[in-house]
């Protein structure tokens, strides 16, 4: 019930896949930890990949090499694996696993090295009335069923929120024969043309990305309603419609604007938020990424303030899928030197993946500055809709607690057991923190620490750490 | 893809791909919800996808609180629509 290995990856997405070949291929034993079945995480989900012609650092050919890797035993990769807890016990760092929810007493303590935490991210929704129906979901949600499950949500979608992930979802669900009734986002990206938001965007997927998605839209006559917002979504036990609104450059809904599309299925989201559960419960030093929500503070090493806790990917802050990877392969060498290994890549070659890694992160930057959260959704959204969905608190009870005296989020949480439910805060704090206009770190903080990322079964908590 | 799993929903008979999660079986046979919750009494599905929200909850041979968006249908599954906290308080 106990491994050990040099550097424990957290994570099999773009930036942990990346990570642990790097550090497998400098000689590390490497331990790769994901919920998921297959690696790839939420950009790639195990999607069947041709084969790379060459070897390299591109998302195909790495996956080639961990597939490799992990069938020469150099990586022990461990799918439907959850980490729900991050210790320190001396030098080592010991990481907590469990099987899935079909498997949650398959438990096991990984003594490691170094950690890296690659845990990416989870879409950030706003509450409107209705979001809770059933068939309104993220825009990750539908892309999970449409990408991972070949299911569509709904006949006729709506596609809402703000970024170019909406014109992401959208082209997945007109690939597969879904009718997208528009495309409502509440920010006003094309002031010039389409070329500049190629352009801010071509950084967000893979190069083409893009002009695919747009020319999907064109073909299907796909509206694209910029400085548009849902004000209600409709519908007694499932989603029938919503309610859309023009909106002002702060996001006030203009009034005589209102009209209502007809829709089987909605998807919505606001961006992302990183998953950084694990990094909290080291007490890692957290910043404000570019999109303004919570972030690990890493070095040019992706190193952060906890000795032997690297991390890469979206928990650095959301910057896209090329992001991730670039992060992700920089981390892996910084492991390898961590764990006393010469690192695979060579100094010119970390030296050009350091480079990339800081342009991607200026275009993320350019893309955040486009597509922010703006603060008119904050005194615009009704006192009856629901903010924290595991509790069904709504918007006036957060409120209240405010009118209470509450001055952090944690007060906040305890008076209006907002984020006190199975989800802990995941799917509201950033409603609730932009709802009482906290956004200094601390608080921010606060409400991302949680002891145990999921639920566990207690003879598991029980358990000893082990010495490492 | 023809390997098909045949599971329950509450008693009635239902079919998923190897490899499909609950969510996925469920919505492709025309279910949007499969939980009500203990407050209002109010349906829900799947919203995140990805195991973070735990609004897809449902019982699973007897076990309570399965994520359907992650959890794998086996064959000869019983799967239960859940009511407030899966426990039958
Ligand atoms: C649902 C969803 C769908 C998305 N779809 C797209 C898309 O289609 N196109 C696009 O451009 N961008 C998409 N994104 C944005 C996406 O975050 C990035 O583009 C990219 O996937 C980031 O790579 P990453 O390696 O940082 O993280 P991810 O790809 O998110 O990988 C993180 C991995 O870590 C696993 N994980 C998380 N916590 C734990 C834990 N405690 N224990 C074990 N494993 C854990 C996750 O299951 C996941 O496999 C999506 C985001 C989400 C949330
Ligand atoms: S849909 Fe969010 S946990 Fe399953």
């Amino acid at each position: 019930m106990a491994s050990d290995c040099d550097v424990a990856v957290i994570g099999a997405g773009a930036a942990g896949v990346a990570a642990s070949v790097v550090a497998a291929r400098s000689g590390c034993r490497v331990t790769l930890i994901d919920v998921g079945d297959r690696p790839g995480g939420q950009y790639y989900r195990g999607a069947d990949l041709s084969p790379s012609p060459r070897a390299g650092v591109d998302y195909p050919a790495l996956a080639g090499d961990l597939d490799r890797l992990v069938a020469a035993h150099a990586v022990d990769y461990r799918p439907r694996t959850t980490a729900y807890a991050l210790e320190r016990a001396g030098q080592r760092l010991l990481v907590r696993t469990r099987g899935d929810d079909r498997h949650r007493q398959d438990v096991d303590i990984i003594g490691a090295g170094t950690v890296i935490l690659a845990t990416g991210a989870f879409d950030r929704p706003l509450p409107f009335p209705g979001w809770t129906l059933p068939g309104v979901m993220t825009g990750g949600g539908a892309q999970s069923l449409v990408k991972g499950q070949h299911v569509l949500p709904g006949r006729r979608i709506v596609v809402a929120g703000t970024g170019p992930f909406l014109l992401a979802v959208a082209a997945t669900l007109l690939e597969h024969g879904a009718e997208v009734a528009a495309v409502v986002e509440a920010n006003d990206p094309v002031v010039g043309s389409v070329r500049q938001l190629r352009g801010l965007t071509s950084g967000l997927g893979k190069a083409g990305d893009l002009g695919r998605f747009i020319a999907a839209l064109a073909r299907h006559r796909v509206p694209y309603l910029r400085r548009h917002r849902i004000v209600e979504a409709l519908g007694e036990d499932r989603v029938t419609g919503v309610r859309i609104a023009r909106v002002d450059a702060d996001w006030h809904p203009i009034p005589g604007t209102e009209r209502v599309l007809e829709c089987d299925a909605v998807s919505v989201g606001f961006g992302f938020v990183a998953q950084l559960d694990l990094a909290a419960q080291l007490g890692a030093r957290m910043i404000r990424g570019a999109d303004g929500g919570l972030a690990v503070e890493v070095d040019d090493d992706q190193a952060t303030s906890v000795p032997g806790l690297l991390a890469a990917g979206e928990t650095t802050g959301i910057g896209g899928v090329e992001a991730a990877r670039v992060e992700g392969l920089v981390a892996g060498a910084t492991a390898a030197v961590l764990s006393d290994h010469a690192s695979a890549l060579t100094p010119s070659a970390l030296e050009r993946v350091r480079r990339q890694v800081a342009r991607w992160r200026r275009f993320a930057a350019g893309l955040h500055a486009t597509f922010p959260v703006r603060d008119g959704w904050v005194d615009s959204v009704r006192e009856d809709s629901l903010v924290c969905r595991c509790e069904e608190v709504p918007v006036s009870r957060v409120r209240e607690a405010v009118a209470l005296g509450a001055r952090d989020a944690r007060t906040v949480k305890l008076l209006s057991r907002a984020g006190m439910g199975w989800c802990q805060g995941r799917m509201c704090a950033a409603a609730v923190d932009g709802l009482c206009g906290f956004d200094d770190i601390a608080s921010l903080q606060g409400a991302s620490y949680r002891p145990v990322s999921v639920p566990v079964p207690l003879g598991a908590l029980a358990a000893e750490p082990v010495e490492g | 893809m023809s390997d098909e799993i045949r599971f329950t929903l509450d008693g009635e008979g239902m079919t998923a791909r190897t490899g499909q999660s609950i969510a996925g079986a469920l919505i492709a046979g025309g279910a949007m919800s499969w939980r009500r919750t203990r407050f209002d009494d109010r349906p829900r599905g799947v919203f995140c996808g990805i195991g973070a929200c735990f609004d897809c909850l449902i019982t699973v041979n007897g076990e309570a609180n399965v994520r359907a968006c992650l959890a794998q249908v086996r064959e000869g599954d019983r799967v239960e629509r859940q009511e407030g906290t899966g426990y039958g308080e």
